[in-house]
């Protein structure tokens, strides 16, 4: 029996929105999916006990870095350490963003997602073999 | 001091010591000509007043011989003899009038002369001739003889007079040696004098032309250097202005010459920057919504939940054909704003491996075909510039060529200081009219729907040669294909290939 996984994503474009949501279906991931615009709302979120989404902390951040309000720098930074202890989080990002990533990966950051998104790309493989993994781990 | 007048002056200052020599010698001839003139007098006087010597002598020859043998012709002598010194008298004191010693010795003489003729010799002629006819005269003779003659009154009449005027001459011989003395030294003076003044013309002449020339020399060759110092990109220069010279003015011209063109300079690169970075930022945040359109069309074709007509499928194409265009554009625009950023990395590059990774950037079985020079050189250069410089240039011969078994050649040929590159084909050929549009940004000479060409290889080209300064030409005709050529230094930097 497969587990659906708790996803947290932070993502101010309701385009970028939808190419995560329609990828994961694509590799036939099955989740639970709260959406937040920016940092701010994406920190309430993970802190909020009851929703009728899903209860308690999510399994998988996937965070992008340029949001209004607050980005996503912001929000790794404002994260204590114990609210994320068993989350993964993960960056969208475009390839050229050298810098962003060394930052990151600095911030306490598991992996990234390459956008544009696509099945084969290699770079955002951690992210969608992780969640086939916790899919797959039994409750 | 301006130059003008510090050269004005000199002049002036020579221009004066050489007019006091002028003049010093004008003086000197004017001083013998009086010289010679006073010689002439002198000589005259001289001359006149030995005549007169002789006349005294004859005079007295003539009354001894017409005293004693009575005859007549003796009488002749004397009276031609006495006029004669009257007119000498006469004369020589018109000459001596400026000296007054001989004029008072003249007078003297005339006196003795006078009292000799008139009071002694006179008396005894007429004596002499009345006592040739009575008695009572040859008694009155006789006894005026005694008186006279015998006492030796006239004697000594005649030797003061010859006393005087040897006395007289002599005064007149003395005052024509101390003129001639005196013109003597003032020759030597002159002459001294000249030598000196020549010689100060000339070694201070020398000194100021050697000081203007050094001063005016030293103040060109700074400007020189300042000028060449701009030429090369240089414009943090200036100049000492230290002095009000005319140079100052020019100095000072320079200086804002200098700083004017800095300051432009500044201000266009600071423009450029900014139109570079303006261009990156557009190109780069323009991608993500064209994405973001490419994302959704890419969606509906995926999604199978309802069937598209042929006419929307058309559609979708043409959308994703225009988006990719857009896309080939910006990245054409980053490419393009991102030359010349890096940093110039320079490596020794052998141009035979160059061509060959030319080569993997052109289509694969394309049956064109890519003729390159053999062995062509070793040289340490800008590899990656070069590289892309051959890349747009070949690749650009191929996208348009017309003829599917055309030829492009790669050759080079040796100059002095640097290599010129040919890439030629034989392929459509360009008219003269679009020779420099070519090299614009964005500019292609096919219809976009035909070619899918974004117009910036050559371009980006452009840009690389133009930032260093080279040059590229294009020799083209419709019909006759087309041959690139362009300048590219043969070694950068100091180092040698081996």
């Amino acid at each position: 029996m497969k587990r659906l996984i708790n996803i947290l994503l932070i993502e101010d474009d309701h385009l970028d929105q939808l190419e995560v949501q329609r990828i994961m279906d694509k590799r036939s991931i099955l989740y639970k999916l709260k959406i937040a615009k920016n940092g701010e709302e994406g920190l309430q979120m993970l802190r909020e006990n009851s929703s009728p989404v899903f209860e308690g902390p999510p399994d998988i951040i996937i965070l992008d870095l340029n949001m209004p309000k607050m980005n996503g720098f912001e929000f790794l930074q404002n994260l204590k350490p114990e609210e994320v202890k068993n989350i993964k989080i993960f960056v969208l990002t475009t390839s050229e963003e050298k810098e962003d990533k060394l930052l990151s990966k600095h911030l306490g950051v598991s992996g990234f997602i390459t956008k544009p998104l696509k099945l084969e790309s290699p770079s955002s493989l951690d992210a969608f073999n992780l969640m086939i993994n916790l899919m797959n781990m039994q409750n | 001091m301006k130059i003008a007048y510090t050269i004005f002056l000199s002049f002036f200052v020579i221009l004066f010591l050489f007019t006091v020599v002028t003049y010093q010698n004008t003086r000197l001839a004017e001083q013998v000509n009086e010289n010679s003139e006073t010689f002439a007098r002198s000589s005259t006087v001289v001359r006149e007043s030995n005549r007169f010597q002789r006349n005294v002598l004859n005079i007295a020859s003539a009354l001894r011989g017409y005293v004693l043998s009575n005859e007549a012709t003796f009488l002749q002598t004397y009276d031609s003899a006495v006029t004669e010194n009257e007119e000498i008298l006469a004369e020589l004191d018109t000459l001596v009038q400026q000296n007054p010693r001989q004029a008072a010795l003249l007078r003297e003489i005339r006196e003795l002369n006078d009292n000799w003729v008139n009071e002694l010799a006179q008396p005894l002629l007429e004596a002499k001739k009345s006592s040739i006819s009575s008695d009572s005269g040859k008694h009155a003779f006789q006894k005026l003889y005694r008186a006279v003659v015998v006492t030796g009154h006239v004697k000594e009449a005649q030797a003061l007079i010859q006393g005087r005027t040897s006395q007289f001459t002599n005064i007149e011989y003395s005052f024509r040696k101390a003129n001639k003395q005196a013109l003597t030294a003032s020759i030597e003076k002159t002459k001294r004098t000249s030598y000196y003044l020549t010689a100060v013309s000339i070694v201070s002449g020398f000194f100021i032309a050697l000081f203007l020339a050094r001063f005016i020399s030293v103040k060109i060759v700074k400007m020189v250097r300042m000028a060449n110092e701009i030429a090369n990109g240089n414009y943090h220069v200036s100049m000492q202005t230290d002095r009000s010279t005319e140079f100052n003015q020019l100095a000072s011209a320079l200086n804002d010459m200098a700083q004017i063109l800095s300051q432009n300079i500044s201000l266009l690169k600071g423009k450029n920057e900014e139109l570079d970075q303006f261009a990156h930022i557009v190109s780069h945040d323009l991608k993500a919504p064209l994405r973001g359109i490419d994302n959704v069309v890419t969606w509906i074709e995926e999604d199978k939940s309802f069937d598209l007509s042929a006419r929307m499928k058309e559609y979708l194409i043409l959308i994703k054909g225009r988006i990719k265009r857009a896309e080939n554009l910006l990245q054409g625009i980053l490419m393009y704003s991102r030359i010349g950023k890096e940093k110039p990395e320079f490596e020794k590059t052998d141009l035979n491996k160059l061509m060959n990774e030319v080569r993997e950037y052109l289509p694969e079985n394309s049956s064109i075909k890519l003729e390159v020079q053999p062995n062509l050189p070793t040289i340490f250069t800008e590899r990656l510039a070069l590289l892309q410089i051959f890349t747009n240039l070949v690749v650009n011969a191929f996208k348009y060529h017309d003829n599917q078994y055309g030829i492009v050649k790669v050759y080079y040929r040796e100059l002095q200081d640097r290599f010129n590159f040919f890439v030629e084909d034989n392929g459509p050929g360009i008219a003269s009219a679009y020779h420099e549009r070519i090299f614009i940004i964005f500019q292609t000479l096919q219809e976009r729907d035909a070619f899918e060409s974004t117009g910036v290889g050559l371009a980006i080209v452009k840009k690389i040669l133009d930032d260093r300064n080279l040059k590229i030409t294009l020799d083209s005709e419709p019909g006759r294909g087309s041959t690139f050529s362009f300048e590219w230094p043969k070694n950068q930097s100091n180092e040698k290939t081996d």
